[in-house]
């Protein structure tokens, strides 16, 4: 096995050194964010071929287009954006902090540091949020012949085709009093919740307009499971990363990188945080893109 | 763990490599802030207009006649915009466009595995899709969105019911 | 085991002994931080490898308790019923206690034993000590790796103690069987059980992989270019990149499952009624679950059969004396089988209802293994050819390797060709097929690197009268059990079935199975006495008294007897040539710490 590479190169392969002039600790985290990336692939993957096995899927911009504070406007995409970009921000801020950290500039790491957790307590608020609207929200949909009050939950999907306005005039006479009750007042503000729940069937049945309810039927089930259980893992990944940054930020306070001489340990934290924004970017494609 | 061999010290530290010299791509320091702040301009631009067009597919969708090629051309410039970002991710704020070629490799070459695993995924997805729709009607009667709904209804009505 | 001493007074290494103060030598270490918490690797080579062997012993057992039923459907075995109470009523074998059986022993073997026992013990011991490292790129993950394992464990063995049983839809776990407790005994809590243990055996199988990469490309001693290092090595860097990227794709199914069983998700299921209820699930797809299990499924058996094929290409070189034929051809053919274990899975679906042109892809992956399977094949056997043979029970087992990868591998060929899958599928000739090539073959493997580096492991030796008998019974056996059942899946003889005596056309086949059954007896019977070969030995085996017992020429040879932590006392030597110089210039063997020589003559 005669070596005839050229002397004057390094021999990067040649044993006694690392060929990709990296420690052992980065070379590990990389391969394992390798790994964590065929866990969420598979994830998403799994997700496509499901889409791909149904007839109908939902419109992303029909089911996100709730924003905090702004009742019941049809803002579609608004909310998931400024998610997006707070992960964007972040991100940012953590390549400054392992910036600082190869300067051994300990206060700028920790400001830097800071920010990112911030910026990752922020994005899983909003999270938090965005779940909370979309199982909690009241949806009237059309489920085996009759009008429902349902939100997104992993059993009952309900943005459906939209329903023709013969089968919702014929679903309203199966449905029930409550349910009718809630579809007038959300149309109709005139009238006062007590009054309309003292009124008939027949009567609440001709104050709706079966052509302007735009009630949908139910949609596929499987998108709430995957998006849930993805988002999920991917708030999961947010949230460890969290963590990772907090304990890295007590380090840090604590001198423990500065007596080590090298901020490593921040570089490779900063890569596992990177990862998770790049998740993100294929997750805001697969459920709200397209 | 007193006075035995201990490897966390003596073998694994990043001071057994000498070899190993911390290369910091990023020491001129001005440089280095422009192009943070060049990625982080590309990459909400890139998002903000991920976000028009998914608004775009939207207003598609609400038309009268949705073109479904324009909708399809419109996700695939998506995805394409997708991968740039990721590109931009990992080459700048992961640095690992500055690391040695070898490694690059090392990272790049067993991502393509995902390209066959996700169409034979996909393509099994669909497939299976297209065998219930031929075998069971009652799926298909109950998915299909309407405009298909009337085409497919037509020649047997009878079936109109489904099996529930 | 003695307090190791770990440097012998008549040892001399081949290198100037100064011993710097964080040499191998003499230090004090409890008995927890180093039996129990160990951080050296060699110690939690040994820990896997015998908490392998324990789960062998109980994977083992189940097929033999098994092939009871099998070679003797019907009759009363009383002291079952002694033993097992009403999972084996009249000393019957129950169907719910069978199925359990078939799944516990697919489970624990391919992945307890020939996964973690396997690459588990020999990736740790080999690859610091032939690589020259003092250790694991990071012995703390190494340690979690074992321990993360051994959680693994004690939650699979302890859902076999529960009342409704263990997991019991086969190794493979399907969905909806596995995914509804109301279907069956066996699908309720002993799936989640086993469904919790796979992620923790996961997790450490994550980090034994990602331990072993980064060891084998940064930690390598001067000298030790990578087409430097023995093809052992080249074999487990391959097995822990097919396991770093294949196992989170199980991790990602085995979690929608769970969601499937617990929170009422529908990932996989859809249109189902159980016992006359209508289950409200719809949209799901269980062949989904198949693609995801598989994408890890065939992956995972090469990950199985990588590190036989490593340890049995060095000890045939060795043992031949003679280099190993094609070492580029070797590691090419390595390199290609890994590539493509990746695009082949779905050839485990072809009745599926997988699209007919997709699978016509995937007959065509699956069929070009055989190219880099037949180059290796042809290397071992050139290899062998005119060598010096010398027929240590390590290289019998070796050969015998050779020859059952060929017997599984031709009947790969029969089952990658969707048409005659079609008949095959779900029959006898599968268990053939996968026991040869895969279950013995990767058994070989391991016996074959357990004796030929217990003098490493343990400075003695294991008993060579007791390792002939153990080999040739085990070859006979193994033949004599596994053949015959390709007749029985020619003739359409399904698999996993409690009872197959209905059949008349299967009553051909009733004393063929009283056959398989008692040779199964007598070679579970023989592996137990390896087992008692391998604990006497440690303890009472004759000592190894030379440095290098083999004349090998890679470098754990060069370490002390009993090496300490660290290895090497001293320095780590310098490699100046590959592993293979055997019978060179007249030379018997020529150790990779040697220099060059002046006139030497190129390999
Ligand atoms: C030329 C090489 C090979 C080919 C073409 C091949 C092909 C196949 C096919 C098509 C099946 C599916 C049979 C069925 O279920 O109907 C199968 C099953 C199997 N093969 Fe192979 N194989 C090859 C080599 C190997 C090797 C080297 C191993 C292991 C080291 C292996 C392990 C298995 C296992 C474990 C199963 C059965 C799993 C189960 O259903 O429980 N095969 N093989
Ligand atoms: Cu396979």
């Amino acid at each position: 096995m005669a070596t005839t590479a050229n002397v004057h190169q390094t021999k990067w392969w040649s044993g006694g050194k690392s060929p990709f002039n990296m420690e052992y600790g980065k070379l590990m985290m990389w391969y394992f964010l390798m790994s964590d990336a065929f866990t969420f692939g598979a994830f998403l993957i799994s997700y496509g071929s499901i889409r791909f096995s149904q007839n109908f899927w939902p419109d992303p911009n029909v089911v996100f287009n709730a924003f905090p504070g702004a009742g019941h406007a049809n803002l579609p995409l608004a909310f998931v954006s400024v998610m997006t970009f707070i992960l964007i921000i972040s991100s940012v801020t953590m390549v400054l902090a392992v910036h600082a950290g190869h300067k051994g500039d300990k206060q700028a790491v920790v400001k830097w540091l800071a920010w990112t957790i911030v910026g990752g307590l922020a994005f899983l608020s909003c999270q938090a949020w965005e779940w909370h609207h979309l199982i909690t929200g009241e949806h009237a949909t059309l489920i085996d012949g009759q009008i429902k009050m349902v939100g997104q939950t992993t059993t009952v999907n309900p943005w459906g085709d939209l329903a023709s306005a013969s089968a919702v005039a014929d679903a309203l006479k199966n449905t029930s009093h409550e349910t009718l009750v809630q579809l007038v007042s959300s149309h109709d503000h005139s009238v006062s919740h007590e009054q309309l729940a003292g009124m008939s069937q027949e009567k609440l049945i001709s104050m709706v307009n079966a052509a302007d309810l735009h009630i949908r039927e139910n949609g596929p089930v499987a998108f709430g499971g995957y998006f849930y259980g993805i988002t999920g893992f991917h708030g999961f990944h947010v949230f460890s990363g969290v963590v990772i940054n907090i304990i890295m930020l007590i380090m840090t306070q604590k001198d423990v990188f500065q007596k080590r001489g090298h901020y490593l340990m921040i570089e490779k934290a900063g890569l596992y945080w990177h990862f998770v924004d790049l998740v993100w970017v294929f997750v805001f494609l697969c459920f709200y893109l397209i | 763990m007193s006075t035995h061999f201990d490897p966390t010290k003596h073998i694994s530290s990043s001071a057994a490599y000498p070899e190993v010299s911390f290369h910091h791509h990023d020491t001129d320091d001005a440089a280095f802030k422009k192009k943070v702040r060049k990625t982080t301009i590309l990459l909400s631009v890139i998002t903000i207009i991920e976000l028009a067009i998914g608004l775009a597919i939207y207003t598609i969708h609400k038309g009268e006649n949705p073109n479904a090629l324009l909708v399809l051309m419109f996700k695939g410039a998506v995805c394409i915009l997708t991968l740039a970002k990721a590109y931009y991710i990992v080459s700048v704020f992961m640095h690992l466009g500055d690391e040695i070629r070898n490694m690059i490799m090392t990272i790049v070459v067993p991502l393509m595995l995902f390209i066959w695993f996700i169409i034979a995924f996909v393509a099994d997805g669909n497939s299976y899709k297209n065998l219930r729709n031929k075998y069971d009607k009652h799926f298909q009667e109950s998915t299909m969105p309407a405009d298909h709904h009337k085409k497919a209804e037509e020649p047997k009505p009878a079936d109109a019911g489904g099996k529930q | 085991m003695s307090e190791a001493l770990s440097v012998h007074p008549e040892i001399v290494t081949t290198h100037d002994v100064h011993h710097d103060e964080h040499g191998g030598g003499h230090h004090k270490e409890t008995f927890i931080s180093k039996y129990i918490f160990s951080m050296d690797h060699k110690t939690i080579g040994k820990q896997f490898l015998i908490t392998g062997i324990i789960w062998a012993i109980v994977g083992g057992l189940f097929s033999v308790l098994f092939r009871l039923q099998l070679g003797y459907p019907g009759q009363s075995f009383p002291i079952l019923e002694t033993f097992f109470g009403h999972w084996a009523k009249g000393g019957q074998i129950q169907p719910e206690f069978y199925y359990a059986l078939v799944t516990m022993h697919g489970t624990v073997l391919v992945f307890f034993v020939l996964t973690a026992g396997l690459s588990g013990t020999f990736a740790n011991i080999l690859i610091p000590l032939q690589i020259g490292a003092r250790d694991m790129a990071s012995p703390m993950l190494n340690m979690l790796s074992y321990w993360f394992f051994f959680l693994a464990s004690v939650i699979m063995m302890s859902s076999l103690f529960i009342q409704t049983g263990p997991a019991s839809g086969g190794w493979t776990i399907y969905p909806p069987l596995s995914a509804l407790g109301q279907a069956s005994d066996g699908s309720k809590l002993g799936m989640d059980l086993w469904l919790v243990s796979m992620a923790m055996f996961i997790v450490s199988s994550l980090l034994g992989g990602l331990n072993y990469i980064s060891t084998i490309l940064n930690m390598r001693t001067k000298g030790m270019s990578m087409t430097r290092m023995p093809l052992t090595i080249w074999a487990m860097f391959f097995t822990a990149v097919l396991g770093v990227l294949s196992f989170p794709v199980l991790l990602s199914g085995a979690i929608l499952l769970l969601f499937d069983r617990n929170l009422g998700t529908s990932f996989f299921l859809s249109d189902i009624v159980v016992n006359g209820e209508v289950l409200p699930n719809e949209g799901g797809s269980a062949i989904l679950f198949q693609h995801l299990f598989w994408f890890l499924g065939h992956p995972e058996v090469y990950i199985i059969l990588l590190p036989a094929m490593g340890m049995v290409s060095e000890i045939m070189s060795v043992n031949s004396r003679k280099p190993i034929f094609g070492y580029m051809a070797m590691l090419g053919s390595l390199f290609a089988i890994a590539i493509l274990a990746f695009l082949v899975w779905a050839h485990h679906m072809f009745v599926t209802g997988l699209n007919p042109f997709l699978g016509s892809i995937f007959v065509l992956l699956t069929l070009l293994i055989a190219v880099p399977s037949a180059i290796k094949v042809f290397n071992w056997l050139t290899t062998l050819w005119r060598g010096n043979i010398r027929f240590t029970p390590a290289m019998l087992f070796a050969i015998g390797f050779v020859s059952l990868f060929i017997s599984g591998g031709l009947t790969g060929i029969f089952l990658g060709n969707s048409t005659i899958d079609i008949h095959l599928h779900d029959t006898m000739f599968v268990v053939a097929h996968f026991h040869i090539v895969m279950g013995v073959a990767s058994f070989f493997g391991m016996f074959a690197g357990v004796y030929h580096w217990f003098p490493k492991m343990f400075g003695r030796y294991l008993n060579n009268t007791l390792g002939y008998i153990h080999f040739w019974v085990t070859m006979v056996g193994a033949y004599l059990i596994f053949w015959p059942m390709h007749y029985e899946g020619l003739a359409g003889m399904p698999r996993r079935y409690l009872d197959k005596s209905g059949w008349v056309s299967f009553n051909q086949f009733g004393d063929l199975d009283k056959m398989i059954t008692v040779v199964s007896i007598i070679v579970f019977a023989v592996q137990l006495m390896f087992v008692f070969n391998f604990f006497y030995s440690i303890f009472k085996g004759r000592k190894v008294t030379t440095q290098n017992p083999w004349g090998a020429n890679t470098l754990e040879w060069t370490t002390p007897i009993r090496p300490g932590h660290g290895n090497w006392v001293g320095e780590i030597p310098e490699v100046h040539r590959w592993p293979y110089d055997y019978g060179k210039d007249g030379r018997d063997f020529i150790p990779q710490t040697e220099p060059i020589g002046a006139n030497e003559s190129k390999h």
